[in-house]
Parts: structure tokens; C-alpha cells; sequence
């Protein structure tokens, strides 16, 4: 079984998200079916895949299986973490190589921090 | 070791008598960057690339200035006992226009390993080439031998003398070979003893027919001490002075009159022979540069010794620590001659394409070390020549605005007729209509920086340059990967300068201009590009340094007025009262300096900072080891806990910093330790590990979706049936019912998290922090309406919760209510300016509710400005 990643609670998040107004928001403006690989310690290892679909509104787990995604990211767990709070600039993680990007650049471009719900502290 | 060599000059080819301190890189670069009127065409060509349609033009018009960069070196270039590699001879003798073929003739006898090089295999190749290879021009010969000699290192077959035909080389030439294979063969074969060195040299040198007297080898051990020395004298700094007067007065020695940078090169080709380098460092070429001569990017033969010594450069940097490289950011005068300089020569130029380019003028103000990277920021370093066109823009953009914030914004639709798979960099490298050209500025870039030691940069460059190469490589890389995907017709490098020929190029400045003005897509704050570098070195650094010990380690506030007063504890405890939770943080330190077992005021810094949202952030903690930061809860935590391990409070606090920060683990291993300490829970919980006990109710797991390892899971449930065990044993302990909302939240059960909250908020219906938790689960489980009520309550309770503050930001912001959520950021950040994550959450909401006039404000932390326009209603 994979392990836990800390990016489990915010895939939870977003989930829960896309049924609020906000959320709804999201898929009126961007539209578009994104793929991420969560890997706990290295990209490409023991990676956990997740859909981000804003196109219907949902997030689950596993690969995209309704056709191909828009586009696919592969993240380590805190890398990912660091772009969706907005701590790591994602074109800049790329250039780092934190990030893996396949598919549209059009569609690329358009993920960005803003996509993600914030965790709240207590 | 090379590295060090390259900059203190030690690599022994100088001539006898003259100084061989000045920096042999510095003059590489300046031989290539500097000198003349053609490298001025060169530059210029870069970030206006106009005219021609084609990548050959392109290349011809850089073959030209190649020439003419080495001033002096043709003459020597045609001497046939230069010691030059193969492919820079092949080179000259091509006729421009096919520079691409000859760049792949050249490539092909020349590095046949590299095709398949995976170790020593490839020994018998070499061996056999060696024979193939002894016949024609002497120059040829010569480098074949050196290149032979060089890979010999790879197996472990000594090197076998062979007799060359005679190859006329001169005293001087015979004295350079001797030295500086000495010096190759300490490098190659460091894992060897003496004895095989002196074999290889001797047997190198014999073939050569140069005398191998005791002056090679004699001062060569010795001089490796000097040479650390000098090199650690100018890596630290510290004396300052003294290393910087050293070089100063080593560079006066050398001074050469203003008018006259051509003199650089002469000098250096004086002392080192022409392009020496190439075949010195051909060696060190990692395995992802080998894919330069698959990759679609055409440079000349002295990028391609640059790339050679780049390679070198990114090596040595992942061994040299972060701290040093810091040290050096700070300029010496000798490199500050050498900028303003090749400034000066830049301003000569009087082209208004090339002047306009706030590109240039940037990074070109920035390789002049008026620009240093210091505390994350970019700061002038307070110099500028009257009229200087940098200062000039320096002034404009005062936000330390960089080209790589430019080169970072996002077009505003894509321009790209074919939907190309691609990232920022992508579309950046239609600008430069090539991958070439972009490889080329960077590889300027980088040589400039390391000539004028701002190493860090210097690093952005290489990396930039290496990912150039990487992303354009043939089969493997992504423009062929996506074409191939899409069916497309590859997006090659003739089609891609066919397509932005289609742009207007002579808008290339405008077309910037118009980037930064449009809105930012996921800048995030402060971010400049160098700084993000920066951290992210920082980063892997501390990271390699990292451990549980360390992240506990506490950095103090410098200036504490509290420290010296009779009782600081008591003054902390007051200031904590009122809420002035920045005070009572600097009283509560200066108590615990005092007196460092005092456990309750470690625990009571550690609740400071976490009210005043100082909640650890990993990146902060990470870069403590470099800097001095202000403790954060966790590290205050964790040095009370150290000191009493029984303390319950800290042990809860630990439990809610780490599953704030989503550290399962570390977050059930202390709520675990609150039941065993517990006097009253300590018979529930079970005095061994409960790691291995395993329960099976893994269902509310399963409509998530999500895999979940069992063993963390049987702990969890373990741990939460536990405290429900607890509560049920005193359901009036409001505490018991609190820890279990955090494991609660901890497992993302957020409904039974709720529940245990307002359970314990009827038994304690005045506690802010329990508001706070009860507010933050319902947020993260998107009742966000919920939320903000549960938030308005902690505020009541207390006005100066920085925590809560930020969480109604956050709240506000997750419904997509973005100019309320900008107002609670600011007011939290007014109280607490250190708030990192609220700083870049401020960031993300100003970007969607696009208001980008704020990002300079926000950039800067200038909480004035944001505070006047964003005023709490």
C-alpha cells in the first residue's frame, strides 16, 4: 500500500472545495482536467496519482481514465505542498526541475496556486 | 580542486617570473565577453537576434566574433605547436556556413565514448584510436595524445608511451604540457597512489619528449597548500581586506589601461595558451552535457570549453556549502574593474535596441556587482557612475524588478500556433528564437558572474544553461517527446525560428514591457527569481543537514531590551496577557536565556510564537542552519519539552504544531506521550510501542479513496479509541476532548473533530486557542461559513490573535471573497510582520483579485502602503 503523503489532506481539501461556490468558480474559469503524481520522496517513485478535474468539478485518486488529461505534473509530497500554498512559484520550480510537466503548456500555465484551498491552522 | 585553480590561477601553466595569481577564469571570460567591437555585436545579437530568418546566419554571425575574441590567439591558433584540442582546430578551418556540420564532423571522431560511455568500457576504444589517430597534423596528434592521456584515467590500464611523431613543440609549450598534466593526472587519478601518477606523467612526458625534471613535480604537493589557502582566503572573505587587497594589488600588477581590454586576453594567452581549457576540462563533462551533440543547440567551439568548465563549476558547487558562497557574493575590487569595463563597453554601444533592453540592463548591472543577493533581497550595492544608464533603470525599477520577473510573466494568451507542449522557459525560448542563443546568453551570463565571483548567480546561469541543453536534447526531449505524442511535424529548431521570425522582432524590448505590465501568474511573493534560487539552495543544503536535533535548534532575537531585567518571565507572562505577542516573545527569550531549564518559559515562547502565527514553516526551519531566525513554536517546543518531557501543554502544543505542518507521525507520536503522561490516562495507554498493533476498521478510510498504510492506521485508531476510552472515563476533562479533536483532524474525521471541539468548548467556553482549533477543522473541512463565526469568537476573546487573524484570511479567501480575505492578511501581518505564509497568501489573493498594483508593496512587505489601501472595515 502506498504510504500517507502530507498532500492527502489537501487533495481532501480540493475535494471537498469543489462542491462550494468557490469551487464551482474553478471550473467555469479554467475548465481543464489536470493529472498529479505525488511521489513521497522522488519523482517518479512509488508516486500516487491524483485527477484534479475541473472541468466536472471532482477529485479522486488513481489515473485519468476518461481519455488523456490536460495536463500531468509530478511533484515530490512537500513540493507540491510548497506550489499549492504558493511558496514555491510553480515556473520557477520548474526551472529547478521540482516539477515534471507533461501535456498543454496552455494548460500548464494555468495551474497555480490560486487553484488550491488553503489549509487553516489551529 | 580544478575549480580552485581556474579562479586563483594556480594551474601551473604560468610563465616563469610573472604572477600566476590573477584569475585565468576572469580572463577567460573577459577573452570571450570582454574585448572587442565584434563581441559587442555578439551581445547584441542576443536579446535582439534580428534580421535573419535561419539559425545558420545566426551562426555565422558568431563564428566571426569567435575569432576575434581571443584577440592575439589566431596567430597562436595557426602556430602549429598550440596545445589545442581538436575541435577547436577542426572549427576554424570550416567554412562558416556549414558550422553545424562541421560542429558534428568535429563531434563525431572526436568523443566517440561519449556515445556509449558508461566507465572504463570504452578503454579498448580509446586504445584503438590511439593508434588510428597518430598520423596527420602535429597539432592533432598532440590533442588526440592529451585527450588519450586524459581518459586513461577511466580504467585502470596505465598509460602507455607511445612514440609520436616529432610534434615541434617549444620550450614554453613542453614547460605548459609538464605542468599542467601534472596537475591532470593528480585530479584524474586521485584515487591512485604517487606512484601511478608519476608512471602516467612520466610515461605522458617521455612521449612527449619533455624533460620531466624535479621542477614539475617537486612544487606541485607543495603548492596545493598555498593554493587551498588562498582559495579559502577568498572563498570566506572575512579578511576582506586582505583578500581583497590581494587580488587588488595582484591586479594592479597586471593593470592595463582602460582603453585597452584586449590586453586582458593577451595576457591570459600569454600565460596559459590558447584555449588551453577546452581540452583541460573535456574530462569533467557530466553525462547530461554529452547529450549536446544529439541536442539541436549549435555553439562554437570556446561555449563549448565554457559549458566544459560549467560542468566543472556545478560539481564543485555541490561540495562547496552554501555559507561560502554567500562569502563570496561580495565583490572585490580587482572583478569590479573588470565589470565596468566590459559596461563600459556595453554603453558604448549606441544601438537603442541594445540600450533598451531592460534584460541586459539588469543582468548586465548585476554581473557589475551593483546588485547583491543579501538576505533573500535584492539591494544596490550603492554604486553608480553619474549617467550610468544602469543606475538609471536601477532607479526606475526600484523594486529590484529582474529580468527574470519578466522572464517569468506569462503571455497573455499564447502566441504559439501549434499548441507545443511547454513550460515558461519554453515560451521564454521564443525570444531568443533558439535554444542556441538562449544557451549562449546564459553561458555569457554565467561567465560574467563568475568572473566577478557572485557565485550564487553565477549558479542560476549554469543551472539555466544545463536545462537549455537538457530540454533541447533530440530523441529525449520534450519538444520531440510532445511532437511525437501530437503527430506534430517536430518542433524543430528551424521551425521555431521560422515561426518567431514571424514576430517582430525589433518589438523583442516592447514585447517585455508589455509582460511586466500584464498581470503575474503565480508569482508568488518576494519571489524574484534569484531569491527563489537561493532558498532553494539554501534548502538543500539545510536539508542535508537536517534532523530532529537540529530543527529544535532555537536562533535568539538579537538587540532583546528584556535581557539583564530582573524577571523577564513575569514581563513575558504581563505582555502575553495584553496580547502584545511580539514583546512578550522577546521577554520570554530573554527568560529562557537566563534561565534555560525554565520549562514554562520555554512553553510559553513556544504559544507566543504560535498565536502570533510563527508557526513552524519547514523552509524557515530549514534555513536556520544559515541564518539567524527567530525561533519558531515548534523549536521553542521542543527545547521545553527537552526540558521536562512530562510537560502536558507542550506535549499537546507539539501535537497541534505537527499536524498543522501535516506530519502524521511525529503529531501522533506526542498526543500519544500526553496519555502516558497523563496522571489520570497513563493505565489506558499501554506502556510499549503500539506501532505493531493493527485494527482492522479501516472502512471510513475506504470512501475517501485513498490508500492509507496500515500500520500508521492501526496506530491512529489505536491512539483515538484511546482517548475515546478517556473521555468516556471523565467526560468533564475538557482537555481530554481537545487532544482528541486534534487526532481527530489528524485522520481528516473532521465531523467527530468538530464534535470533541464543542464538546470541550462547553467545558471551557473562554478559551481563544480552542475557538481557533474549532474554526480551523471546520475550515479544512470547507464549512467555511462555520469557520469565520468560530474565528469571531477567538477575536472576542482576544484582539491581538494573530493566528486567527490569518485563518479568517484564509477563509475568506477559500470562498473566493478575495478583497476581504486581503484585509484580515494585512491586518494579521500588521502584527505580526514575520508571518511568511500569510505573506504569500496575501500574495495569491492580491493576484486574484487582480490587484497587481499591490504586488510591489506586497514584494517589499511594505505594510504601510498596504495598510492605507486596504484598511480593516
Amino acid at each position: 500500500m502506498a504510504t500517507q503523503l502530507k498532500s492527502d489532506a489537501l487533495m481532501e481539501q480540493m475535494k471537498l472545495h469543489m462542491s462550494t461556490d468557490a469551487g464551482k468558480e474553478l471550473t467555469k474559469k479554467i475548465g481543464l482536467v489536470y493529472q498529479i503524481n505525488i511521489a513521497p520522496k522522488k519523482i517518479g517513485f512509488n508516486e500516487k496519482s491524483f485527477v484534479v478535474d475541473l472541468k466536472k468539478g471532482e477529485v479522486k485518486e488513481g489515473a485519468y481514465e476518461d481519455g488523456k488529461p490536460d495536463a500531468t505534473f509530478s511533484f515530490t509530497d512537500d513540493d507540491f505542498l510548497k506550489v499549492a500554498s504558493g511558496k514555491m512559484n510553480p515556473q520557477i520550480a520548474f526551472m529547478r526541475g521540482a516539477i515534471k510537466i507533461k501535456g498543454s503548456i496552455s494548460a500548464a500555465q494555468k495551474f497555480t496556486p490560486d487553484i488550491f484551498p488553503k489549509p487553516s491552522k489551529m | 580542486m580544478a575549480m580552485r585553480d581556474l579562479v586563483s590561477g594556480g594551474a601551473a601553466c604560468a610563465v616563469p617570473g610573472s604572477s600566476s595569481s590573477s584569475n585565468p577564469l576572469g580572463a577567460l571570460a573577459n577573452a570571450l565577453i570582454g574585448s572587442s567591437s565584434k563581441t559587442q555585436e555578439r551581445l547584441q545579437e542576443i536579446p535582439t537576434a534580428t534580421a535573419t530568418a535561419s539559425d545558420g546566419n545566426l551562426h555565422a554571425g558568431m563564428g566571426e566574433p569567435f575569432n576575434a575574441a581571443l584577440p592575439g590567439s589566431e596567430l597562436e591558433y595557426m602556430h602549429p605547436n598550440a596545445q589545442g584540442s581538436e575541435f577547436l582546430r577542426g572549427f576554424h578551418s570550416m567554412d562558416q556556413n556549414r558550422f553545424s556540420d562541421a560542429w558534428d564532423d568535429i563531434q563525431r571522431p572526436q568523443i566517440p565514448h561519449f556515445q556509449g560511455r558508461t566507465g572504463p568500457t570504452n578503454l579498448p576504444l580509446e586504445h584503438a584510436r590511439l593508434q588510428q589517430d597518430f598520423d596527420g597534423p602535429p597539432q592533432k596528434v598532440l590533442s588526440n595524445f592529451l585527450h588519450s592521456f586524459l581518459h586513461s584515467g577511466h580504467g585502470t590500464i596505465p598509460f602507455r608511451p607511445a612514440s609520436l611523431p616529432v610534434l615541434g613543440l617549444s620550450e614554453g609549450d613542453k614547460q605548459c604540457i609538464r605542468d599542467r598534466s601534472s596537475i591532470m593526472a593528480r585530479h584524474l587519478f586521485a584515487d591512485k597512489s604517487e606512484e601511478f601518477i608519476h608512471t602516467q606523467v612520466n610515461a605522458l612526458l617521455s612521449s612527449l619528449d619533455i624533460d620531466n625534471d624535479i621542477r614539475a613535480r617537486g612544487p606541485i604537493p607543495g603548492r596545493f597548500p598555498e593554493l587551498e589557502e588562498y582559495w579559502t582566503e577568498s572563498q570566506h572573505m572575512k579578511p576582506l581586506s586582505g583578500g581583497a587587497d590581494g587580488w587588488a594589488s595582484e591586479f594592479s600588477q597586471q593593470l592595463v589601461p582602460h582603453d585597452n581590454p584586449n590586453m586582458w586576453a593577451q595576457s591570459f594567452e600569454r600565460q596559459h595558451g590558447a584555449n588551453g581549457w577546452a581540452s583541460e576540462f573535456e574530462h569533467y563533462l557530466p553525462l547530461h552535457l554529452l547529450f549536446l551533440e544529439k541536442s539541436r543547440v549549435h555553439i562554437d567551439a570556446d561555449e563549448y570549453a565554457c559549458l566544459i568548465f560549467l560542468a566543472k563549476f556545478q560539481e564543485h558547487l555541490q561540495l562547496a556549502s552554501v555559507d561560502q558562497m554567500r562569502a563570496t557574493g561580495v565583490p572585490n575590487l580587482a572583478a569590479m574593474e573588470q565589470t565596468r569595463m566590459l559596461a563600459h563597453t556595453l554603453a558604448q554601444n549606441n544601438d537603442p535596441k541594445f540600450q533598451n533592453s531592460k534584460f541586459l540592463q539588469f543582468v548586465s548591472k548585476m554581473s557589475r556587482g551593483e546588485i547583491t543577493i543579501e538576505d533573500n533581497q535584492f539591494k544596490p550595492a550603492g554604486i553608480s557612475a553619474p549617467g550610468d544608464w544602469a543606475a538609471e533603470y536601477e532607479q526606475q525599477h526600484s523594486g529590484g524588478r529582474s529580468w527574470a520577473d519578466q522572464f517569468s510573466n506569462e503571455q497573455a494568451s499564447s502566441d504559439f500556433p501549434k499548441d507545443t507542449m511547454n513550460t515558461c522557459l519554453w515560451q521564454k525560448a521564443n525570444m531568443f528564437r533558439s535554444f542556441t542563443s538562449m544557451l549562449r546568453t546564459f553561458l555569457l551570463r554565467f561567465l560574467v558572474l563568475i568572473r566577478d565571483d557572485i557565485l550564487q548567480s553565477a549558479k542560476i546561469f549554469s543551472d539555466l544553461t544545463i536545462l537549455t541543453i537538457q530540454l533541447s536534447q533530440g530523441p529525449h526531449g520534450w519538444a520531440n517527446e510532445f511532437a511525437t505524442e501530437h503527430g506534430q511535424q517536430g518542433s524543430t529548431e528551424d521551425e521555431w525560428a521560422n515561426e518567431f521570425s514571424k514576430l517582430n522582432v525589433n518589438d523583442w524590448s516592447d514585447e517585455f514591457e508589455r509582460q511586466v505590465a500584464d498581470g503575474v501568474l503565480g508569482d508568488s511573493s518576494g519571489d524574484n527569481w534569484a531569491n527563489a534560487y537561493d532558498d532553494y539552495l539554501n534548502e538543500q543544503t539545510a536539508l542535508k543537514q537536517k534532523s530532529d536535533a537540529s530543527r529544535g535548534v532555537y536562533v535568539f532575537s538579537d538587540l532583546n531590551p528584556y535581557v539583564g531585567r530582573p524577571n523577564p518571565l513575569k514581563e513575558g507572562q504581563e505582555l502575553f496577557r495584553k496580547g502584545l505577542l511580539s514583546e512578550a516573545v522577546l521577554a520570554l527569550e530573554a527568560e529562557v536565556l537566563k534561565n534555560p531549564d525554565n520549562a514554562e518559559g520555554w512553553r510559553l515562547l513556544g504559544i507566543a510564537h504560535a498565536e502570533n502565527d510563527d508557526d513552524q514553516q519547514v523552509d524557515i526551519l530549514d534555513l536556520l542552519p544559515l541564518f539567524s531566525l527567530r525561533w519558531t513554536a515548534i523549536a521553542a517546543m521542543m527545547r521545553a519539552h527537552e526540558v521536562d518531557p512530562t510537560n502536558l501543554e507542550v506535549l499537546l502544543a507539539l501535537g497541534v504544531s505537527h499536524t498543522n505542518e501535516l506530519e502524521q507521525a511525529a503529531a501522533l507520536k506526542y498526543l500519544y506521550s500526553w496519555l502516558r503522561h497523563h496522571p489520570r490516562y497513563s493505565t489506558i495507554a499501554p506502556p510499549d510501542q503500539p506501532e505493531n498493533l493493527y485494527y482492522a476498521d479501516v472502512s471510513v478510510y475506504l470512501d475517501c479513496n485513498m490508500h492509507v498504510n496500515v500500520h500508521k492506521l492501526g496506530y491512529m485508531f489505536m491512539v483515538a479509541r484511546l482517548f475515546n476510552d478517556a473521555a468516556k472515563l471523565s467526560p468533564e476533562d475538557a482537555d481530554v476532548h481537545i487532544v482528541l479533536g486534534v487526532l481527530y483532524n489528524l485522520s481528516r474525521e473532521y465531523d467527530k473533530a468538530i464534535e470533541a471541539f464543542q464538546t470541550s468548548l462547553k467545558l471551557k467556553p473562554r478559551d481563544y486557542s480552542l475557538w481557533n482549533k474549532l474554526g480551523a477543522t471546520q475550515a479544512n473541512s470547507v464549512q467555511s461559513a462555520d469557520a469565520i463565526l468560530a474565528y469571531q469568537q477567538a477575536l472576542n476573546l482576544k484582539p491581538n490573535y494573530v493566528r486567527a487573524w490569518a485563518n479568517m484570511g484564509i477563509s475568506y479567501a477559500n470562498q473566493g471573497m478575495y478583497e476581504d480575505s486581503i484585509r484580515y492578511y494585512v491586518r494579521a501581518l500588521a502584527m505580526n510582520p514575520k508571518a511568511d505564509n500569510a505573506w504569500q497568501y496575501l500574495r495569491i489573493s492580491l493576484s486574484c483579485a487582480s490587484r497587481n498594483d499591490m504586488f510591489e508593496a506586497c514584494d517589499s512587505r511594505n505594510l504601510d502602503i498596504l495598510q492605507k489601501e486596504f484598511p480593516m472595515i
